[in-house]
């Protein structure tokens, strides 16, 4: 991602970019082969998606004689009562500590982070520090996982969700730095400049200038990622044992092992342990979807 | 092997933890979770804790021992939490690593808890055992085998015995008119049979790999005779090429290619009971299996224990084999070990725990009700009393009778010489290797 | 990639206070060293020890967990495995997200509409996705069982071939959404002048794509590429989950032979070495593709493109 950095994309600024918008439109009119995958992918979401909901809400007995596409002739939330008291309710809350736990302080740290880099980039310090962040966007961090089991437990961490917020905040800067760091960039320098002249401090500036003029990254990058810590697997797997630190995808990864024969309970648990994440999107989908893409797209 | 020092910080453990223990001490005593506060958190609860499988009817049994016991010892209580098969295996590791494991630690024995034993982590019990002579006298003397590592018992055994039987669904042999096979050769004419009337010959959960691991453990014996597996379990230079060995292997895969396995074998799981699921529903007519799987058949089977519908019996002979058609291969106990960074009194009330709750006689008439035969000696009235006195007799007619009772072949092994099997029978049952490969592939880890 | 970033980066205070800002970074720098530099310093240390992961000493071992792990046959298999889902998924996401990129760039509502149904699965965690996938595709209780339609009633998870497949489309069907969201994006970059220009000199519709939409797409195509191929090498959840590398070692990509390495056989030593190839491939595929994308810059530069 950080190959498509060039100086012709990075001055593209955000006026430009929405007046390209407006201008430029392809497919406008009959576009068929485009409109044909557009459909066709519709189904290919939508028909899985379809078969996970209704089958939450069919009885086990009635499931396998059932017609797999029809609508249960009889809904039940049997199979929802029953997730519920596997102790979903507290993988929520976990998920939920893990994730807010996280992203805060790594998009609070990332900010600063990336003002600085923008601020004084051409200092040996931060140029290093950049370096290492944009390195740190090719490796797959996984393949740190054990050292990082190591780590936790020396801190006497494992086991606990601090454990997890921890790596999940040093694995989320790399990224969240890149976007910040591109949008921060689109401020004027001049507004900077004359806030300066006031005689604001750059922290004042920091806070009351180029968090607020960001404030759309911010919110794409806090979205993306608890997106990711949300759904990260590994490290709830590998750094905790108890039931009580589960978090929501080990827990409906248990849960399956235990009730894999029970097809309508497992997705069940599907359903549920996206319902949250489904409210969040039908509430803010407008910022996520014209977001990421302004995110990632240059 | 090594002997465990006190204090086992080396140069890496320093390198990896100082600097970013100091960094973030601030961090680690202000954040929102506090380490170690959960109930299973070994070394820091107050009372034991016990981490056992959460298959039922047995998650039902030792969940009952466990409160039992705390009913009779409040103020030092037990707090059990369950795990299914395949996350057990792993949190038992990290939770060990971690020096987070539990107080008794649930197991298999043999090589698994040889590396236990190796890094130092579990209690060795001779001392105790000798000090209880009544708490292990009335104990089977071969579950005690897999719990004993170079002269000393490191487990408690537990539970019941589990050899490994043939299961068939009496309806669809019934359908197709055929009787249950006698040898090897019975089994390759029934495979066409079902075949044909769209019965899958055997179920097989193919992708815990362990089940596929049972036709092995079989074969290999009806062969050769327990001496093939025991040439590898004593590290003999290429055991696994011996003719006996190549011979078994092939007739496995012979199986396979007769569609001796359900379609779909190695995308199913035991873990989910599924495999079981097949037999009972007829889709599929017979399963070699643990005997651990007429409970829950019983319980989720409809009437298909109740009813008269499961078939069993031992593994059938192969023509002009070396092996005793009486020996079995399976589980010849559970295993309960102490964690060695326990608390003294967390290895006290285990011990206790060990001594009046494990098999005792409420828990071993409850293993009797749901089909088990628990490793107490002394209870052939008690099995011909239960309500299935006939699966039950089969059962301790196989544990007592059989010449040789071989360990499942993963817990034997090491964990390291365990995974490769797993993955290397897998690969067999792909029939993506030969047997020689296989026993080619095998030969590198011998002893390891 | 350090250096075309610092190259943009425009000095904002005129360097009036060199260094003053440097303390800002310092929270971030110290997370990122602590769980993310020091681990990786620390994989390489421990892939030249041995370690049982089990609470046994971790012992210096020189090159034995090296000699070991390459010496594997499995670790060309994992390597290739590693590749192949890489490019696989990359040649089936590339193309499909191009096309439903350019299909959502229209400004139809309805299109607006579909966008919002395409964004789903990325919001699923793949063990939810995974699990899903398997119940919806076994043999016995699935969707095909249920419907009787015998092609839907294939082994999808116990046949090699098959099971790669389904890792392929299952991946796909998670990620294609988001990069149609980028090239939908990238499609709205290019100035409509363009294609009156081409419609002028009278080229179809096919033309206008390869010669038009394609070259402008090409930084859309290089950010959303490199994310794709950097982003396969962390499918551990998904395959862990669906196939658990199987059947037999079919799915078994570097991550995955990592675990199985470490926690399942004991064996920290050579999964760690496992675990440095899998960032050694990581750097290389970034500095690969930076190179592609860089050329390719300069060149456009060249031509005031």
């Amino acid at each position: 991602m950080a190959t498509t950095l060039t100086r012709e994309q990075a001055e593209a600024g955000g006026g430009r970019r929405r007046a390209a918008r407006r201008a430029g439109v392809v497919g406008g009119h009959r576009n068929w082969p485009a409109g044909l995958a557009g459909w066709l992918w519709l189904a290919i979401v939508i028909i899985p998606i379809y078969w996970i909901v209704i089958t939450s809400f069919k009885e086990q007995s009635g499931y396998y004689a059932s017609n797999p596409l029809a609508p249960p002739a009889e809904p039940t939330l049997h199979n929802y009562q029953l997730v519920i008291e596997a102790g979903f309710i507290g993988y929520f809350v976990n998920s939920l500590i893990v994730t807010l736990g996280a992203v805060i302080p790594a998009v609070l740290a990332s900010f600063m982070a990336a003002y600085a880099i923008v601020r004084n980039g051409t200092g040996r310090f931060l140029r290093l520090v950049n370096g290492l962040f944009l390195m740190g966007l090719a490796i797959p961090l996984q393949a740190t996982i054990i050292p990082v089991y190591l780590i936790i437990i020396r801190l006497h961490l494992y086991d606990s969700l601090l454990g997890m917020i921890l790596p999940s905040i040093a694995f989320a800067i790399p990224l969240s730095v890149l976007v910040l760091t591109n949008f921060i960039r689109d401020v004027p320098k001049e507004l900077f400049e004359s806030m300066r002249m006031d005689g604001a401090t750059e922290w004042a500036i920091l806070w009351r200038l180029a968090f607020p003029l960001t404030r759309p990254a911010v919110v794409t990058v806090s979205i993306y990622n608890a997106l990711t810590i949300w759904n990260g697997f590994l490290l709830p797997l590998i750094l905790t044992q108890s039931p009580d630190k589960r978090t929501l995808p080990l827990a409906l990864w248990a849960f399956q092992g235990q009730y894999s024969v029970n097809v309508p309970a497992v997705l069940a648990s599907v359903v549920l342990t996206t319902l949250p994440i489904l409210v969040l999107y039908a509430v803010g989908r407008r910022q996520l979807l014209s977001g990421l893409t302004a995110g990632f797209s240059r | 092997m090594e002997p465990r020092t006190p204090s086992r910080r080396t140069f890496l453990s320093l390198a990896l933890g100082v600097p970013v223990g100091a960094a973030l001490a601030s961090c680690g005593t202000a954040g929102p979770a506090p380490s170690g506060g959960g109930a299973s958190g070994g070394a820091k609860a107050a009372g034991a804790t016990y981490w056992y499988l959460s298959t039922q009817p047995q998650e039902g049994i030792r969940t009952g021992s466990v409160e039992r016991f705390n009913k009779a010892n409040p103020n030092t209580p037990i707090t059990g939490t369950t795990f299914q098969n395949d996350a057990y295996k792993t949190k038992i590791k990290t939770a060990l690593g971690a020096g987070q494991a539990p107080t008794v630690i649930w197991g298999w024995g043999g090589g698994t808890l040889r590396s236990y034993v190796q890094a130092g982590q579990v209690d060795d019990l001779t001392p105790w055992f000798d000090q209880n002579p009544a708490v292990k006298d009335r104990l089977f003397p071969s579950s005690f085998g897999a719990a004993t590592i170079d002269g000393k018992i490191y487990a408690m055994p537990a539970e019941a015995v589990q050899p490994i039987v043939l299961f068939y669904n009496k309806k669809v042999f019934d359908q197709i008119g055929a009787a249950p096979p006698q040898s090897w050769d019975d089994i390759m004419a029934l495979v066409p049979k079902f075949n044909k009337a769209g019965i899958a010959p055997f179920s097989l959960g193919g992708q815990s790999r362990w089940t596929n691991m049972m036709w092995l453990e079989f074969l290999f014996d009806r062969v050769g005779g327990p001496e093939v597996f025991q040439a590898v379990f004593d590290a003999q230079k290429d055991a696994w090429s011996n003719p006996d060995s190549i011979k078994a292997l092939t007739m496995v895969q012979d199986l396979i290619k007769a569609d001796g396995f359900i379609k779909g074998f190695s995308s199913i799981t035991a873990d989910s009971n599924a495999d079981q699921a097949l037999l009972y529903t007829g889709k599929a007519a017979m399963m070699l299996h643990g005997t651990w799987t007429y409970g829950s058949m019983s319980l989720d089977g409809g009437d298909f224990v109740s009813g008269g519908h499961l078939g069993y019996m031992n593994f059938p002979p192969v023509t002009g084999g070396k092996g005793d058609p009486s020996n079995t291969v399976g589980n010849p106990g559970q295993y309960l070990s102490i964690y060695s960074k326990a608390t003294p009194e967390q290895k006290e009330t285990a011990k206790k725990f060990f001594a009046t709750a494990v098999l005792s006689d409420e828990e071993v008439k409850q293993w009797i009700d749901t089909g088990s035969v628990p490793i107490v000696k002394g209870t052939e009235s008690a099995l011909a009393a239960a309500k299935d006195p006939e699966w039950l007799q089969f059962q301790y007619g196989i544990a007592s009778n059989a010449k040789a009772f071989g360990q499942s072949w993963d817990q034997a092994l090491s964990p390291t010489a365990a995974e490769t099997l797993l993955d290397n029978i897998a690969q067999l049952f792909q029939l993506s290797i030969t047997p020689e490969q296989f026993a080619s592939n095998m030969n590198a880890v011998i002893g390891k | 990639m350090s250096t075309s970033t610092a190259a943009a980066t425009r000095p904002a205070t005129g360097g009036r206070r060199p260094g003053g800002l440097a303390w800002l970074a310092v929270p971030a720098l110290v997370f990122f060293v602590g769980f993310a530099v020091i681990p990786l310093i620390g994989v390489l240390a421990l892939s030249f020890t041995s370690w049982d992961g089990i609470g046994g000493e971790i012992l210096f071992a020189g090159f034995s967990s090296w000699q070991a792990v390459l010496s594997d046959p499995g670790l060309p298999h994992a390597l290739w495995v590693t590749f192949l889902v890489m490019a696989l998924s990359w040649a089936v996401q590339t193309p499909a997200s191009i096309l439903l990129g350019v299909f959502l760039a229209g400004a139809q509502r309805y299109r607006a509409v579909l966008a919002v149904v395409y964004f789903i699965p990325l919001l699923l965690s793949s063990a939810a996705i995974a699990i899903a996938y398997k119940a919806l595709l076994d043999p016995n209780f699935g969707l095909g069982a249920g419907l009787g339609i015998d092609l839907l009633v294939q082994d999808w998870l116990g046949v090699p071939e098959l099971a790669f497949g389904v890792v392929i489309f299952v991946v796909s069907w998670q990620f294609i959404p988001f990069h149609s969201l980028i090239y939908q994006a990238g499609v709205r970059q290019i100035p409509r002048s363009m294609y009156e220009a081409a419609e002028l000199d009278g080229a179809g519709r096919v033309r206008r794509f390869f010669s038009i939409t394609l070259p402008q797409l090409k930084y859309t195509i290089i950010t959303s590429s490199t994310l794709m191929v950097v982003g396969s090498l962390t499918f551990f959840d998904l395959i862990f989950v669906l196939t658990a590398g199987g059947p037999g070692d079919a799915t078994r990509v570097l991550a995955l032979d990592m675990y199985k390495r470490g926690w399942q056989a004991n064996l920290m030593g050579p999964a760690s070495a496992i675990a440095v190839i899998l960032v050694l491939v990581g750097l290389t595929l970034a500095l690969v593709l930076r190179r592609i994308g860089g050329r390719d810059a300069a060149h456009s530069q060249q031509e005031g493109v």
